[in-house]
């Protein structure tokens, strides 16, 4: 008993509390106005979105989480976190969610919230820059896999040119040049 | 033979009421015992009682007899002559064999005659010794309280236009012989004062979700706005914590079952009907059975904020406010917050004197409730031989769960007299 008397403060050393006071409450409302992210609150955390995701165990973020994180309004973290990007849009966390949660498409959300601020990583304004540059990702070859499947060399009816075109007047541009 | 003695029924609240009715109805008299000043029990507290939401005095007069208006009903209890309504009553000791019990009854003093009394407020303007619980409380009488001792009491009692006072009343003792008992001794919401790490009972901001339901009970003090004890003034943050008590092995090891719908009522009732309320609930598991489950769908919608994790610490702050520091087990940390009002959701406990209920009856005890006599008959109401038990004295239930169990105590009983 002479325990409790002598704790003169709580142990505030050890524990570094995320200060609810200092969170942007207007996040998750944010979030919810945006396409396909109305049903955001009906999350009860369940993580059935973490057990189908094929590669949240190398996320320090579990897709759950992330939900939380935007429940609780915990914006600058969520936005700079590298798992939205790394998401792989299987769509997995989204068909097997048990309150028609839609995970994916408010990742997607969320990405297109970075990209608003500016905060998008360097490998992927690389793709970015690609596609501007070339109208595609991987430059199709005639090589021998073409030949084998019997397929023309060249792939019909692909225009590199008007998805530049098309690219440049768009904001994937301004975020290559980094105007955004 | 026993069959024309009455039954005893201890305690009105819920469970209570609904067997004395029902029995009082199939022509079998009934003798209503009730500890307290006015029948209803804890759901007299509850305010909006679920599933339907409705305010339990509505509740309590349209359950007796569906289809006839609510009103008339209220009176039913005095006015039915085959209930025998003893208020501020215990049951002393009980005798006998089964079938043909000898009961005696600890009758407390009848100040104010309830059919007499019209409710018309003289005595109230006279004394302070007089009051009146609720516009619609049953009996449809005000309360006296005897240890508040002035002047204006002996003049309300000679002015009384209907002269329904007696301020000489005495208790008394009453032996009545019955055929059967049924157990409605109800619950108690446990006061976690053991629990220092909730700090309940150090600080006045932090309460129970039954003294909730008092604040924002519109009949309340404040009417119904949610304010903060300590100073009232209005409550913007509150925080619930589930399980306070319960499956805990230290207090009760059972879950009691109906606190997350009660909280969950509660929260929805400040986010929705109550202005700029925001309202957090720490849980273990939301155990929101059955249809229950569209509270906790509408809490979410409507903007709670759930955190599954545990409370670390609380601190008082200067004006009034409280830190609190909660574990988020979700996100792996730790959660800090600035609340109003710090509301436990505490385990529903045995009242006082089930034990020597069990012991005196030879009953046996589950958890420290009323235990089912033979649990493989799937008779649940049956606790021992012409004794019945029904509602929360069985452990934690709802309010239909009650009503269900008293109607399958008063079938048994009409079975037994065939």
């Amino acid at each position: 008993m002479t325990e409790m008397e002598e704790q003169s403060g709580p142990p505030t050393t050890l524990i570094d509390p995320i200060d609810m006071s200092k969170l942007d409450t207007k996040f998750r409302e944010q979030i919810k106005s945006m396409p396909n992210s109305e049903e955001l609150s009906a999350c009860f955390a369940c993580s059935t979105c973490t057990a189908a995701c094929p590669i949240a165990n190398i996320w320090q973020y579990k897709p759950h989480q992330l939900i939380r994180m935007i429940i609780l309004g915990m914006k600058e973290e969520v936005l700079s976190s590298s798992e939205i990007w790394l998401c792989l849009t299987c769509y997995q966390c989204q068909e097997r969610c048990p309150q028609k949660v839609r995970v994916t498409d408010i990742f997607f959300d969320c990405k297109n919230l970075a990209a608003e601020e500016g905060k998008v990583p360097s490998n992927i304004i690389g793709l970015g820059k690609e596609l501007l540059e070339k109208g595609q990702l991987y430059t199709v070859t005639a090589d021998w896999e073409r030949e084998d499947l019997g397929l023309e060399p060249a792939v019909p009816g692909l225009s590199v040119e008007a998805v530049k075109t098309i690219l440049k007047e768009t904001r994937t541009n301004k975020l290559v040049e980094g105007g955004e | 033979m026993s069959t024309s003695n009455p039954v005893l029924i201890i305690g009105a609240g819920v469970a209570g009421m609904t067997a004395a009715v029902e029995l009082a109805d199939s022509g079998i008299k009934a003798i209503l015992v009730e500890r307290q000043e006015t029948v209803g029990g804890n759901a007299l507290d509850l305010y909006k009682a679920f599933p339907t939401d409705d305010c339990f005095y509505c509740f309590e007069g349209n359950r007796w007899r569906p289809g006839i208006r609510k009103c008339f009903y209220r009176s039913a209890l005095i006015d039915q002559p085959n209930i025998s309504l003893k208020m501020n009553s215990e049951v002393n000791t009980i005798s006998g064999k089964p079938g043909q019990f000898t009961v005696t009854l600890k009758v407390g003093p009848q100040y104010i005659i309830p059919k007499k009394c019209t409710m018309c407020g003289l005595c109230i303007e006279k004394s302070k010794a007089f009051h009146l619980l609720s516009p619609q409380c049953q009996p449809q009488a005000v309360v006296y309280t005897p240890s508040i001792n002035d002047d204006g009491a002996k003049q309300a009692e000679e002015e009384c236009p209907t002269k329904a006072i007696r301020l000489n009343a005495q208790p008394t003792e009453e032996t009545v012989k019955v055929s059967d008992i049924i157990i409605a001794t109800g619950y108690h919401e446990m006061k976690p004062v053991n629990m220092t790490e909730y700090g309940y009972g150090k600080h006045p901001n932090i309460i129970t979700q039954l003294e909730l339901a008092k604040i924002i009970d519109p009949n309340g003090e404040s009417g119904g706005v949610p304010v903060r004890p300590s100073d009232g003034k209005p409550v913007k943050r509150v925080m619930m914590v589930q399980c306070v008590g319960s499956r805990d092995e230290n207090y009760y090891p059972y879950c009691s079952k109906i606190c997350c719908v009660f909280a969950l009522k509660h929260a929805n009732i400040l986010t929705q009907e109550r202005d700029g309320v925001q309202v957090s609930v720490v849980y273990m598991d939301i155990r929101t059975y059955d249809r229950y489950e569209r509270y906790y769908r509408t809490a979410r919608e409507s903007g709670v904020e759930f955190i599954r994790g545990r409370v670390s610490l609380i601190q008082p702050g200067e004006d009034g406010s409280l830190d609190i520091v909660v574990y988020d087990s979700l996100l792996n940390k730790y959660l800090k917050f600035s609340v109003d009002l710090f509301v436990l959701s505490s385990a529903l406990e045995p009242p006082e004197g089930t034990a020597k209920l069990i012991e005196s009856l030879g009953l046996k005890s589950a958890s420290g409730f009323i235990g089912i006599a033979d649990p493989i008959s799937e008779n649940e109401v049956v606790v021992g031989d012409h004794i019945y038990a029904c509602g929360t004295a069985l452990g934690p239930a709802e309010v239909p769960e009650s009503v269900t169990q008293a109607r399958a105590a008063v079938s048994k009983i009409i079975q037994s007299r065939k």
